[in-house]
């Protein structure tokens, strides 16, 4: 028995040890770049351009380019992916070709990022025309996280027990009316979670908008579509590695990601929000 | 005159045969309660009466099941309106994520009701018909998940009822809740039937003996024994029927 | 061995030692009447209340059985019957009682010779006896054909109980001093003529249990 207890501690201990330290990295990770970066972060910061050969000013251009792919891909990654999770968790018959498009989806998700840049590049910027810009870079982002959202819609619906439907179809709904009216409504928290998944990746990519729309430096705010914009990640890496001085533009960097990382926050917990509005509307 | 009438009725999940030539008949205004063990086809026989099964990939029926004279396996049928005129009620209740009032509404709206007053009128006819008005009046607004077991169970049966259907297929409906929800489930069917017919799967033997007229015994996909629940329950003809109903079975 | 049949082998059990006793009271009473023997009419009487007793035990057992097992079908027959079959047991007890009384009060000696040979109230008391005796066979075998050979041999009961009436009647006029014994004999005669309607019934109530069929108030095949 006593034996049995030690043991039994002992692995306890461990588990407990190894989910603690996730923790201490996160708190780590955010705790070192608040003591960097904090230094720099001033109102000014958050609403002025660059200067000083971006070692100086603000990273407002940066900010307002990343929302901008962020709603730009979501626009287009949110109806096209729920839709398609709608069609393979409802419609298709449990077939090969479901069963192929769930590979395909699964093996979109594990393409490197840098390869969806490339193929943006190749197929947005070049083939269709639409050069460096937000349009480009917002539809390869929104390619990256196509698998996110259909994978988490199609799991959202598969959580509704097939009752529901049923108690629908009983009453003479059809199978378009019973999923819109019923089934939507009930998977909606949980789709919401993959908006939330989306929105931080989106957020925090730099490869696929490397060759698609972002903007070393420009220190002007995007008019339409075709502008190309610069982008927080992309900014980051850019001070970090490119900069005229990067020393110089050292606190500026962990200000930007400070940023980023806040943003990404705000935006998980704007989404928590939204989800928790969605499950009270349920209950 | 009948108002269900099967006709050797066989029915296929894949190659498995899971009804082998069921015919009967049921009467209008009657409760009629399948019985029998698990996997015996009871279920299934019950979901071929609504089209239930159609759902399930792979399924073939041979035989004809007609509801008021119509075959409801003819090509010209259309399944949604045959499902708002044979209504159903399931084994766990499951209320949609919406109010009380739009959970009634629901099976209006969708064949098309728009007129308010009307539908204001049939929810709560239809809640006073399942005995859920008085509990429920003051809160239509509030969501259906709120309500107790059994008052969720009498919201779905209500649900069933205001789109008027002339048959109510129940499916183990008591089989969830706690004995005196139960009791009110109990009470409300045999209300019902004066309006309704019904048919009701049921795994609780003195269930099908107190709230049914005619009892069938299902066992391996074949209709063993159909009569009336009196002489089924006193006096069953077949031995099998004896044995499961008094629990020596198998 | 499911539960529901422990049970109902248990309920059988205390129901056939009611049987046993009404039985023994039964064939101790014909024989006190044959010998006129008024040690075994005590005896009758002081057994009466274990008999009384044993249905209350039987009834009992019933009661908690449908209240515990709301038995169906064929266990609902079971237990129906039993009740009933427990109550005219009863009856029949109280019959031989009645008898045993009879004896013990009785003015005079021995029922004349000629007379019980008359009357034929051997064949009587044997025919009553075996009656009895064959549908407790039939109820522990469940054997609904056994049953219904007792209605045979009740109409025979009944016949002798008829045929009673002008005998006796027969010899009150020959022998006036006598007439008041001679009315406690018809009672003692239509009491065993009871015993085989009680059994009687019990057969039809055995053919119920074992065949579902009713056969009360229908016209027998005799």
């Amino acid at each position: 028995m006593k034996r049995k207890t030690l043991i039994q501690n002992i692995a306890f201990g461990i588990f407990r040890l190894m989910a603690l330290s996730v923790v201490a990295i996160l708190v780590w990770i955010i705790g070192f770049l608040v003591v960097k970066g904090a230094g720099a972060l001033s109102w000014e910061f958050i609403t002025e351009s660059p200067t000083d050969g971006m070692t100086k000013g603000g990273i407002f251009p940066a900010i307002v380019g990343t929302l901008c792919l962020v709603v730009g891909s979501m626009v287009f990654a949110f109806p096209i992916g729920v839709m398609s999770g709608i069609y393979i968790n409802e419609y298709a018959a449990n077939n090969w070709v479901v069963k192929f498009i769930r590979v395909m989806t699964n093996n979109l998700s594990s393409i490197p990022s840098i390869v969806f840049g490339l193929f943006g590049m190749a197929l947005f910027v070049n083939t269709l025309g639409f050069g460096d810009s937000i349009l480009a870079g917002s539809l390869t982002l929104g390619l990256l996280v196509l698998p996110i959202v259909i994978r988490t819609t199609e799991e959202a619906l598969k959580t509704i027990p097939d009752t529901y439907r049923q108690g629908s179809y009983a009453l003479g709904a059809s199978k378009l009316t019973t999923i819109r009216k019923v089934i939507l409504p009930m998977a909606m928290p949980n789709i919401t979670t993959g908006l939330i998944l989306a929105v931080g990746r989106v957020s925090g990519e730099t490869a696929p908008i490397l060759f698609t729309c972002a903007a070393y430096f420009l220190p002007k705010l995007p008019t339409s579509i075709f502008d190309q914009v610069m982008a927080l990640p992309y900014h980051l890496y850019v001070l970090a590695t490119s900069g005229t001085d990067i020393e110089a533009a050292r606190p500026v960097a962990y200000g930007t990601a400070l940023v980023l990382i806040l943003i990404v926050l705000i935006v998980n917990l704007l989404a928590g929000v939204l989800r928790g509005y969605f499950n009270k509307k349920l209950r | 005159m009948s108002i269900i009438k099967a006709s050797d009725v066989d029915f296929y999940y894949g190659d498995f045969h899971a009804l082998k030539g069921i015919s009967m008949e049921m009467e209008r205004n009657s409760v009629t309660a399948f019985i029998g063990p698990s996997g015996c086809g009871k279920s299934t026989f019950l979901r071929l009466i609504n089209r239930m099964n159609d759902l399930i990939d792979g399924t073939r029926l041979t035989g004809s099941i007609e509801v008021e004279g119509r075959n409801i396996y003819d090509k010209k049928i259309d399944v949604d309106t045959l499902r708002a005129e044979v209504g159903m009620v399931f084994q766990k209740p499951n209320p949609f994520a919406k109010s009380i009032f739009d959970n009634i509404a629901y099976g209006l709206r969708v064949n098309g009701v728009k007129d308010k007053a009307f539908i204001e009128q049939r929810v709560e006819e239809s809640l006073r018909g399942a005995a859920l008005w008085d509990e429920v009046k003051d809160k239509l607004k509030k969501s259906a998940f709120e309500l107790s077991g059994g008052q969720q169970q009498r919201l779905c049966i209500a649900r069933a009822l205001a789109v008027q259907p002339k048959i109510i297929l129940m499916d183990e409906p008591a089989s969830a809740l706690d004995p005196l929800s139960t009791a009110k489930i109990e009470d409300l069917i045999f209300t019902l039937k004066s309006d309704y017919t019904i048919v009701i799967v049921t795994h609780n033997m003195q269930q099908a003996a107190r709230v049914s007229d005619k009892t069938a015994f299902f066992y391996l996909g074949e209709l063993i024994e159909y009569d009336d629940t009196k002489k089924m329950f006193l006096s069953p003809q077949v031995e099998a029927t004896q044995n499961y109903i008094t629990g020596r079975f198998g | 061995m499911k539960h529901t049949e422990q049970e109902i082998k248990n309920l059988k059990n205390y129901h056939i030692e009611m049987w046993n006793l009404v039985e023994s009271q039964v064939t101790k009473a014909f024989d006190a009447l044959k010998n006129y023997d008024t040690q075994k009419a005590r005896e009758i009487i002081a057994r009466e209340r274990v008999v009384n007793a044993q249905e209350l035990v039987v009834d009992h057992h019933l009661e908690n059985f449908i209240a515990l097992f709301a038995p169906v079908a064929i266990d609902l027959r079971f237990v129906l019957s039993l009740l009933k079959i427990n109550n005219n047991l009863e009856r029949i007890g109280d019959f031989a009682e009645s008898i045993a009384l009879f004896v013990l009060y009785k003015q005079n000696a021995p029922i004349d010779h000629k007379l019980y040979e008359k009357l034929r109230l051997d064949e009587m008391m044997d025919t009553a006896k075996k009656m009895l005796s064959t549908a407790r066979i039939a109820l522990i075998e469940e054997d609904s054909k056994l049953a219904a050979s007792v209605f045979a041999l009740d109409s025979n009961v009944d016949e002798i109980n008829k045929d009673a009436v002008q005998v006796l009647a027969d010899y009150i006029v020959e022998n006036n001093a006598k007439s008041v014994e001679m009315l406690g004999l018809h009672a003692v005669i239509r009491r065993i003529e009871r015993v085989g309607d009680r059994v009687s019934n019990i057969a039809e109530d055995i053919v119920f249990f074992v065949d579902a069929k009713e056969l009360r108030h229908q016209t027998k095949n005799k």
